[in-house]
């Protein structure tokens, strides 16, 4: 077949020479992988083993600090630590409002990148330069500062309710509330969603978006049919890393929000120090964990797809 | 025998027979400034329904940008822009009744060949059986059903090519824009693909414009041809007319290949003066032996192109480029050259064209 | 007349945008990302504050003399500075011949350790932290200078593999092979083209790991905390143990290094070295 030169081709040229076929690059790929098989691939399975209840070995010294540690009678572990995690309706509260901040984050920082993205690409100028900018910014702030900021600014006594009392209205306190929470994930999830989306929505071709205006598509028609597909992996990692990184989030939800019920990432930290019950705790990180892996899957999966779909695998 | 004809000074570069109530395209007077140049000065250009003109000039000469300002992506300073009679420079691309086919294609990766070509179709919310036989006899028509489920990124260069021609044709649009719809494409399939293109636009009889710098690509295809440079339209003639009537010095060189010397011709020979005189090199004839109004000339290179060969003939008066074809002479070959056609130019226009008859 | 005519033909050739939409838009925008960052800010210069006003009830600059004066206070700065480069030092030895073999050879388990490191993100960090945590009981590693930098660095090993892997890649091999073709050996070309060509993405890598050092205050404050102590983690008991406008001075010095690093890297940030390096290939 007389296939055209493709930018898949290329690449694909480009990622399998014939000549680096060696061990040289296994061995140079080794020490990442090795530092985190040991320090995260180990602890890990170290971890599930202790939370199903396997106290032996180095989870001996963690079993005798802890309390109300469930210690399993045979070698394949007991659920029981998970059962009493799953049974406490606070936990299962704490849950509820993870997955829910996690969604509502997810859907916020993904439409106001989206806007912002498509606001360069279709009218572009200084002002949406100006804009993606600004989105950029909380990505050099720490987070402890921007929670700690965010909670000043819409406390009792903040910005937000000292501008609407200059009117005499009685606006609302979100500081302490879910609310904050959701406003501090959205607020240190933007930057890196920006970067993708508008780097991924910039890729496309001028001439993908004239020739759809050619055909007679507006607006809409547009962004849902040609430059959302078409930015569709990077718009896919940008809501797979923002959701994964609120569903395990600690600073945000632990200065902003209430203290209870509150994210799972708080419970997490609460069970393992000032419980002292770290056997729960870790139960409470797999469950995160599971959660974050199905995301995670989401995106390894479409990344494969859309390879294929444009002939690059 | 030296037959001179004078050209009237007045003779409008634009020739239209039909000026009024007129289907397909018309552009009068579009203007357009970009980074503080003006890149499109004051133009106007016609096409009729369903003749195929070519928009032929140098790189940079504002081609790409004409046709994006007919075709509604970028908005003319001023001027009007009528299809079939109706004023269109108010429209957005989306509700404009043409159709472009882009330098690049412009296919959407992640759309089938089928769902490219049915997108305009689909806008125009058509049935969903409609649709699919429009988008099959358009494919027919391209030589493609066997590619309807493959992306764009499968097939090649020339099928791209026709899946962008058949995504504007199945638009059914009254009027066809095409920018250099072939410079993607190898030499053979380039030749292959433009008489496809002409076959189909004439049976269609769809109003086209293409955009082009090749000339022999113009001069094949075209109907008409508008000759561009520096944002104007210098000639807008028949392919035959332009070469033989070349309206400027800038045509003349642009189409075909011309020796440009200063000066005037009399009795066939190159005299001092402030014209310019071109002379194609077909129009040079190089004989051993001596001949009416020939004068002894010395080759000086030979340079072979294929099937002929360009010679340098050093005559007293000028040097003279001519075509041979056959066996060429060889460097430091003596012999007599005569001038048989020649164009005299006064500041850049046309005046007189000499033919000597023998 | 003209100008409307103007006007009308300029949103014919682009797209329908509404204009007073997008204009509110970038004002929620302003106050929204720097609403927050100014109005923390400017308490580190007030004196008190009374609620419904919008400035406060005097200026001072005595909070920065409790801030700088406080022992605690600037020995975190130190720690937090020193441990951010130790981290990249360490991260980068770590994880640049990884990033180069990602790019440029094929091997055995490629795809997966790539996978593999985007997991370790997918784990919740405060999850991680504790199960690190008690494997670290057990090497007695709590409260150590190592046990804190292991945590840094863990947190640093995305991006120091998959940016420069993906700027690795960026670089033309054509380039490389003129290079062999002089006669530069291996190792030569790779210092002299590769290396140079990449440089961006390792700078933005950089940028990021440090920044993700400087900001890490769960692990640290886990693993470290109550000897260890970075500004991050300082800021936890800070807020709940001085004024408020003490926070707000650490606050802007804990952000002046990122600002910093933030005018420096702006360009190549911005310019989609970030975003190419997420795109497993
Ligand atoms: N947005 C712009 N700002 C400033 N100058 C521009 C802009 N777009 C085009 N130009 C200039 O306008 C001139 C005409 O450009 P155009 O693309 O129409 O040329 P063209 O005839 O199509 O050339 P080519 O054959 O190389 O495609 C060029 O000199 C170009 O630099
Ligand atoms: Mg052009």
């Amino acid at each position: 077949m007389t296939l055209a030169p493709t930018r898949g081709s290329k690449r694909r040229a480009i990622a399998t020479p014939a000549v680096a076929r060696r061990p040289l690059g296994f061995f140079l790929a080794l020490p990442p992988i090795i530092l985190i098989l040991l320090f995260v691939g180990f602890p890990i399975v170290l971890a599930f083993a202790f939370s199903i209840g396997l106290t032996g070995g180095l989870n001996h010294v963690i079993a005798s600090i802890g309390l109300n540690v469930h210690e399993a009678e045979n070698w394949w572990g007991t659920p029981a630590a998970y059962i009493e995690v799953l049974s406490n309706s606070r936990i299962l509260r704490d849950l509820s409002v993870t997955v829910g901040v996690t969604a509502l984050s997810t859907v916020t920082v993904i439409f106001l990148a989206l806007g912002i993205g498509l606001f360069l690409k279709l009218r572009g100028g200084r002002i949406a330069r100006l804009l993606s900018g600004l989105a950029i910014i909380p990505l050099f702030i720490p987070v402890v500062i921007a929670s700690w900021a965010i909670v000043t600014f819409y406390s009792g006594d903040g910005f937000v309710r000292s501008v609407f009392a200059q009117f005499g209205v009685e606006a609302p306190v979100w500081a302490f509330t879910m609310v904050a929470v959701v406003i501090g994930s959205v607020w240190t999830s933007l930057p890196f969603a920006v970067l993708m989306i508008t780097s991924g929505l910039q890729a496309i071709p001028n001439a993908m978006i004239e020739a759809a205006r050619d055909a007679g598509a507006g607006f809409l028609r547009i962004v849902v049919s040609i430059l959302i597909p078409m930015a569709f992996v990077p718009i896919l990692i940008a809501v797979t890393f923002t959701a994964i990184g609120v569903v395990g989030s600690f600073t945000v939800p632990y200065f902003t929000g209430p203290n209870a019920p509150n994210m799972l990432g708080v419970s997490m930290s609460n069970y393992f120090s000032a419980f002292n019950q770290p056997q729960q705790s870790v139960v409470m990180a797999f469950i995160v964990f599971v959660i974050a892996s199905g995301i995670a899957a989401a995106y390894v999966w479409a990344n494969f797809r859309s390879a294929k779909d444009q002939g690059k695998v | 025998m030296t037959l001179i004809e004078e050209i009237h000074s007045t003779t409008p570069i634009h020739r239209e027979t039909d000026a009024g109530g007129l289907r397909g395209l018309r552009v009068r007077g579009l203007h357009k400034v970009l980074g503080g140049r003006t890149i499109i000065d004051n133009l106007d250009l016609t096409v009729r329904d369903g003749e195929l003109v070519s928009l032929l000039g140098p790189s940079g000469c504002g081609k790409t940008t004409t046709l994006r300002m007919i075709a509604g992506f970028l908005a003319p300073d001023a001027g009007s822009i009528q299809v079939h009679d109706r004023e269109v420079s108010d429209l957005g691309a989306e509700k404009r009744p043409s159709a472009m086919v882009f330098q690049n294609y412009a296919l959407w990766p992640h759309m089938t060949v089928q769902n490219n070509v049915g997108f305009p179709l689909k806008l125009r919310r058509l049935g969903k059986k409609e649709i699919e036989q429009r988008v099959d006899a358009v494919l027919a028509l391209v030589n493609l059903l066997h590619h309807k489920n493959s992306r764009p990124a499968r097939i090649s260069g020339g099928e791209q090519q026709r899946v962008a021609l058949a995504r504007a044709l199945v638009q059914e649009p009254e009027l066809l824009l095409l920018d250099e719809p072939l410079s993607n494409l190898d030499a053979k399939l380039r030749v292959k693909v433009r008489e496809d293109i002409r076959e189909i636009q004439q049976r269609l009889g769809i109003t086209t414009l293409i955009v082009t710098h090749d000339q022999e690509e113009a001069i094949s295809m075209s109907d008409r041809i508008a000759v561009m440079n520096a944002g104007k339209i210098e000639q807008f003639s028949r392919p035959a007319e332009l070469y033989s009537r070349p309206e400027t010095e800038f045509v003349a060189t642009f189409i075909g290949s011309l020796n440009r010397i200063e000066g005037a011709l009399v009795n066939g020979v190159i005299v001092p003066g402030d014209d310019v005189v071109g002379i194609r090199p077909e129009d040079v004839v190089f004989t051993l032996h001596a001949s009416f109004d020939a004068r002894p000339a010395v080759v000086e290179r030979v340079v072979p192109h294929g099937h002929f060969h360009e010679i340098y003939l050093k005559r007293d008066d000028a040097t003279l480029r001519a075509f041979a074809s056959g066996l060429p002479p060889a460097p430091g070959d003596r012999g007599h050259a005569s001038i048989q056609n020649a164009l005299t130019f006064r500041q850049g226009r046309l005046v007189t064209t000499t033919r000597v008859t023998a | 007349m003209t100008m409307i005519t103007k006007r009308a033909r300029k949103s014919a050739a682009r797209l329908n945008f509404s204009r007073p939409l997008s204009g509110l838009f970038c004002v929620l925008m302003v106050v929204f990302i720097l609403g927050p960052l100014a109005w923390l800010g400017i308490r580190a210069f007030a004196e008190s504050w009374t609620f419904p006003n919008l400035g406060p009830d005097g200026w001072t600059l005595r909070w920065w003399s409790v801030v700088l004066g406080d022992e605690t206070l600037g020995r975190a700065v130190q720690n937090s500075l020193a441990l951010a480069a130790l981290t990249v030092l360490v991260s980068a030895c770590i994880c640049l011949p990884a990033a180069y073999a990602f790019a440029r050879y094929e091997f055995w388990g490629r795809r997966t350790f790539l996978i593999g490191l985007f997991a370790l993100n997918a784990f919740p960090k405060m999850g991680l932290y504790v199960t690190i945590a008690s494997l670290f009981y057990a090497l007695n590693l709590m409260s150590t200078v190592l046990g804190v930098l292991i945590v840094h660095v863990l947190g640093t090993v995305v991006f120091m593999t998959w940016i420069p892997a993906a700027a690795f890649a960026a670089v033309p091999r054509s380039l490389e092979e003129a290079a062999r073709d002089a006669g530069a050996s291996k190792l030569r070309v790779f210092f002299s083209v590769t290396f140079p060509l990449a440089l961006p993405g390792i700078l933005v890598a950089a940028v990021m790991s440090f920044l993700a050092s400087f900001d890490e205050a769960q692990g640290s404050y886990l693993i470290g905390a109550p000897d260890i102590m970075t500004m991050p983690t300082q800021m936890y008991t800070l807020v709940l143990n001085y004024p408020n406008q003490v926070a707000a001075v650490f606050s802007i010095l804990l952000a002046i290094p990122s600002v910093a690093l933030l005018l420096a890297a702006h360009k190549h940030i911005v310019g989609g070295t970030l975003a190419e390096g997420f795109q497993i290939k």
